[in-house]
Formats: structure tokens, C-alpha cells, sequence
């Protein structure tokens, strides 16, 4: 549209060819700025000290080194992770309403024997005294706790998404700015998001924590809440992106603004709109495992429980059930994806 | 009815300026009495789009008034009037990737409870109504649930005349509906509107840029030129001298100075494609 010719210099004026250096003083300056700056930034987050633990590290695995804390520290954790704990054993006298008839599959009742050693006051002598105690073997018991906590997390997750969708999508039409009622709104609507977006799950999860309680309830509204931000900004952009030719044809005949919405708008965006809530599900399920990590329940909560109380044992299993969940889910919506497209 | 030809249609003294300082419209007044078809010819520019988007408020005037049906055009009478008036778009305007039967039925959209229109819930005589019209210009069972965006130009203004017909409307505003179509579709699809428009007896105001077509379908022709209206009479009427003086100098469009058309003649068949 605004096009105007190139500028003809006049006939016979002396053109000057000039071509310069790519590189002159002032960029050495930004250079050696930018060098300082890494170099101090570097020291503060101790990529120095990094650097040097790392060596000293691979020394020691191929045998140049005797010592190095980072292996010394990891393989006091392997060690004490594997294996991973699988069973469960519980004493029947604890469980309420016990019956034998009825227990879980693969479990069984077993006798253990229990003895200590006891300082007779009498005799002062050390007497050994062996207890019997009913308990409940499961081999798989913890296992499928976990599961429990798994499928406790997935549903974290999906009503995480169903909130922030039924968030958003009022969110969306005040901060559209094409279909914002006035100014004030849309304002309104668009600080809110951005206030959403900006503060981590975690953190919200934190506070959520404190006035629910522990348990789910945090995690929901904490996932919910900050993937609101992402997508009443997404689905917002999206409206005020649309095609407006079909949006004027139902104007035009004074279908309102949100029958207007409905039928000229949605049947373009829909697309998209899966598109990013598909994305938000993804993400949700990945940090619906880590909001536990303050209590907001899941599969977080007894990772922390346990890292806590150094059953290392448990922490394995645990991990290796969230690794186990993220690949089939990741698996699972590729196959989605694919089939969509 | 028809025998006492009423003014359904009444612009008085429209003006437009826009923000720019630009003239779209220089005290326009027009009339059009029930069931005319009422072509509006001039060349781009000249302010066709901008005077039928006054009749239905999409443009509003900076002066002057509108009455359709007896109804004055104010924010107030807006909706209500646009109820009245339907509008068929050069470009179609459909929603491309919903339905052709989701299209045409949007086009019911104002008589339609919300909560009908969230779940597309039509009612019963809407959708008898709708493939009604579907037929009627044209279209097969089969395409109901096609994407309207898979259909080919032709089929797209069918379907955007069905939509433009579900509220049984008093006045079809027609914006250039045959510009992006070949000649033989074109002549079918200003046939098509010409029935339906008669059977409703509805008043068309369609403008048009291909001379020979606004000859044939036109009982009136309006000649428009840098807003205003330079012509009004019968096509017999709009003779090939008449036509090559409303294009002459005309501002095209594009920022190039007027152009004189060396030949009124080649002009028309230029404009009949």
C-alpha cells in the first residue's frame, strides 16, 4: 500500500562505493562485556567449582582419582535405592475390620518372629524373648499404592485442565479485544491472565496448600489456575486472529456478538483450541506429579513423604512409575495426535 | 401487494467521510420501492460497498438518514432492522471449515434462543427450511455436510444466497456477489437471486461491475462515481455513451491517476468478462 519508488539519483552525480568492515571497536567492547558478565555470573552459580567436581569425578570412574564426592554421593544413593520395594507387610492386629477370607491377591498371612534382647533387672542378665506377630505380606502392596497415587495424579491433572478450560473461556472473550465490551474489561480481563500465567504452580500450590489443606484440592486448583493464564491468552489471540469475513456475513443480519462467536469464529479456531489443551493436558500431567511435592497430593506427595524418611527403596519405585507414566502417555498421544491430523 | 409499489428501501442525503478526510459519500439520496431489483454500477472505488453497508448499518453515515421498511436506522432500531435485511458478500463470507448446513442455518441465527444456538439445536422448521433453500439454488442432499470451504466458488454463493434467504428478509443487500465468479455462474447465480428474490417479493439492491450483466438482471440501473450517484434510470436507458462517461477518469483504485478508456466499447466487454 504504501509503496514509494526507490530515490533515482540525478544523472551524472559521483556515486561513493562504500563498503565497511563488519566488525568495528564497538563490538570488541560488547564482546569483552559479554565475556566479563559470564565470567562473574559463572563464579556466583559456582560453574567454576562445577567444573572441577566433574573432572575430578570422571578421573576417579576411569581410575586416575581416588577421590571424588559426586560419585561418592551417588553411589550412596544407588546403593541404597535398589532395589526398589515392591512389597508391603502390615501387622493384622493393626488393621481394622481384618478378615482372612478376604485379603488382597498374591498376599498372605505369615508368622513373624520378632526377638530382643532384654536387660533382666532381676538377674542383670540379657534375656532374649521372641514374640510372635501376625502380619500381612503383599508382595506387590507398594506397587500398587503407587499405582493408587498414579492414577490419583492423572486425575489432578484432568480436572486441573477442565478448570482452567471453563476458566478461560470467559477469560478468552473479555480479553478479546475485538469482542471485549469496553476498554476497561479487556484490561481487566488481560492483567488477570497475565497474573495467572506468571506466578509457577508451585508457588500457588504452596499457598493453595495452606487454605485447603494437603490433598488434591491444592493441586487441582494450583494446575488450573496457572494453566487458565496460558489459555485464555492463547484462545483470546486466536479470536481476535480469526477470518473476519464470516464474522461481518453474521453482523450483518444482527445475530448478536456471541451467536456471532459461535457460529463464525468457533468453527475456525476449534482446531487450535485442541491443539493447545492437548498441550496444557500434557503439561498438567507433568507437573501434577511435582505439585505433591508441597502436599498438593498425587503421586508428588508420597515422593516427598518417603524421600523424607530415607526409604530410598520407595523413592525408586516411584520413579520409576512416573518415568513409566510420562513415556505411555507420551506414547499415547502421539498415536492421538496422529490420528487427529 | 405489488401493485402499489411502497418505498422499502429510503436514503436521504447520506454522506461519509472517513477518518482520513476521504469522500466516500456526497449527499446520497435514493429510493427503491418493493420488489425492485436495483443494480449499482461504477467503477472501484466509486462507493458501491459503502452506500449498501449504510442501508444495514455496517457503515455508519456521518450524515443523512436511513429508513428500511419504514424502520429509521439508529443503534436503537439496529438490530431489529438488520433482521430485515440480509446480505450476500462478494467473498462469500462463510464459514469455511463448519458445515454447508451449519452455514446456511447461522443465517437463522437471530430468531434462535441461545441456548438453541449453543447446542446448534434448530428448531424442526428451520432445518425443513434450510434444505429447502439448499435446494432451491441448487445444491444436493449430499453436500449438507460437506465443509463449506470444499465447495468450488460457484457452490459457495449458493450457499451463501441460501443463508441470505432463511429469515424470509424484505431487502437482500447483494455486494458485488458475482465479482470472484466466471461469466456462465455469474449469470446463474443473479438468475438464481432474481427468482427468490421475486417468490419473496423482496427488494434486491445488488452491485455489480460487469456492465452486460447489470443490463440484463437490472430493473434499475444506479451509476455511481466518486460518491455520488451520476445515473438513475432504466436499463434501456443506460446506453454505451452514458457508459464509457461513468468510466471516464475514473479513479481506479490502485493510486495511479485517472484513466481515460480509449474505447466505451471495449470497456463493456472488459467489464462483461
Amino acid at each position: 500500500m504504501n509503496t514509494r519508488p526507490i530515490p533515482v539519483p540525478p544523472q551524472g552525480s559521483r556515486l561513493h562505493w562504500h563498503l565497511d568492515q563488519p566488525f568495528r571497536l564497538k563490538h570488541l567492547v560488547i564482546a569483552v562485556l559479554i565475556l566479563a558478565l559470564l565470567l562473574i555470573t559463572g563464579h556466583r552459580t559456582e560453574m567454576d567449582r562445577m567444573v572441577t567436581m566433574t573432572t575430578q569425578a570422571v578421573g576417579n570412574l576411569v581410575g586416575l582419582n581416588d577421590e571424588s564426592q559426586v560419585v561418592r554421593g551417588l553411589s550412596k544413593v544407588a546403593d541404597s535405592m535398589w532395589p526398589p520395594q515392591m512389597a508391603t507387610s502390615e501387622q493384622v492386629a493393626r488393621i481394622n475390620d481384618f478378615n482372612a477370607n478376604d485379603i488382597p491377591l498374591f498376599a498372605r498371612v505369615e508368622n513373624r518372629e520378632t526377638t530382643t534382647q532384654r536387660l533382666n533387672e532381676d538377674t542383670l542378665q540379657l534375656e532374649s524373648t521372641t514374640e510372635t506377630t501376625e502380619v500381612l505380606y503383599d508382595p506387590l502392596g507398594y506397587v500398587k499404592t503407587v499405582f493408587g497415587k498414579m492414577i490419583e495424579t492423572l486425575e489432578i491433572a484432568l480436572w486441573g485442565t477442565l478448570l482452567a478450560v471453563s476458566l478461560s473461556i470467559p477469560l478468552a472473550w473479555f480479553a478479546a479485544s475485538n469482542y471485549s465490551p469496553n476498554r476497561v474489561t479487556y484490561t481487566l480481563a488481560r492483567g488477570f491472565i497475565s497474573l495467572l500465567r506468571s506466578v509457577p504452580e508451585l508457588i500457588v500450590a504452596l499457598f493453595l496448600v495452606l487454605a485447603y489443606g494437603f490433598g488434591p484440592i491444592a493441586g487441582v486448583l494450583a494446575l488450573g489456575m496457572h494453566a487458565a493464564g496460558f489459555l485464555g491468552k492463547f484462545y483470546a489471540e486466536d479470536i481476535e486472529n480469526a477470518d473476519k469475513q464470516p464474522q461481518e456475513a453474521l453482523e450483518a443480519i444482527g445475530a448478536g456478538k456471541i451467536k456471532t462467536v459461535l457460529y463464525a469464529v468457533m468453527p475456525q479456531v476449534l482446531p487450535q483450541y485442541v491443539a493447545y489443551t492437548a498441550y496444557i493436558l500434557d503439561r498438567n500431567l507433568r507437573m501434577a506429579t511435582v505439585v505433591g511435592l508441597v502436599g498438593a497430593g498425587g503421586i508428588g506427595q508420597e515422593l516427598k513423604g518417603r524421600f523424607d524418611m530415607y526409604d530410598y527403596g520407595h523413592v525408586m519405585t516411584i520413579l520409576i512409575a512416573i518415568f513409566l507414566f510420562v513415556f505411555l502417555l507420551d506414547q499415547l498421544s502421539a498415536r492421538i495426535r496422529s490420528r487427529m491430523i | 401487494m405489488s401493485q402499489t409499489p411502497t418505498s422499502m428501501v429510503k436514503l436521504s442525503a447520506i454522506d461519509k467521510t472517513w477518518a482520513d478526510g476521504t469522500r466516500a459519500l456526497n449527499s446520497v439520496d435514493l429510493e427503491v420501492p418493493e420488489g425492485q431489483f436495483c443494480v449499482i454500477l461504477g467503477p472501484s472505488g466509486a462507493g458501491k460497498s459503502t452506500l449498501l453497508r449504510s442501508v444495514n448499518g455496517l457503515m455508519r453515515p456521518t450524515g443523512g438518514n436511513v429508513r428500511v421498511d419504514g424502520l429509521e436506522l439508529s443503534s436503537a432500531s439496529e438490530r431489529e432492522l438488520r433482521r430485515r435485511v440480509a446480505m450476500i458478500h462478494q467473498h462469500f463470507n462463510l464459514a469455511t471449515r463448519a458445515s454447508v448446513a451449519a452455514n446456511v442455518l447461522s443465517g437463522a441465527l437471530p430468531e434462535v434462543s441461545m441456548a438453541r444456538a449453543l447446542c446448534g439445536w434448530f428448531h424442526p422448521e428451520q432445518r425443513k427450511k434450510a434444505c429447502h433453500y439448499l435446494e432451491r439454488v441448487g445444491l444436493k442432499p449430499e453436500h449438507l455436510h460437506r465443509r463449506a470451504g470444499e465447495l468450488s466458488g460457484g457452490q459457495q454463493q449458493r450457499v451463501g444466497i441460501a443463508r441470505a434467504f432463511m429469515l424470509d428478509p424484505k431487502v437482500v443487500l447483494a455486494d458485488e456477489p458475482v465479482a470472484s465468479l466466471d461469466p456462465q455462474i455469474s449469470r446463474d447465480i443473479l438468475t438464481l437471486l432474481k427468482d427468490a428474490a421475486r417468490e419473496l417479493n423482496a427488494t434486491v439492491i445488488c452491485s455489480l461491475h460487469q456492465v452486460d450483466l447489470a443490463r440484463e438482471f437490472g430493473d434499475r440501473i444506479v451509476g455511481m462515481r466518486s460518491g455520488e450517484i451520476v445515473f438513475d434510470g432504466a436499463p434501456e436507458e443506460f446506453d454505451d455513451q452514458r457508459l464509457s462517461r461513468l468510466y471516464q477518469n475514473a479513479d481506479w483504485g490502485d493510486g495511479q491517476p485517472g484513466q481515460v478508456p480509449e474505447d466505451s466499447l471495449e470497456l463493456d466487454s472488459a467489464g462483461g468478462m
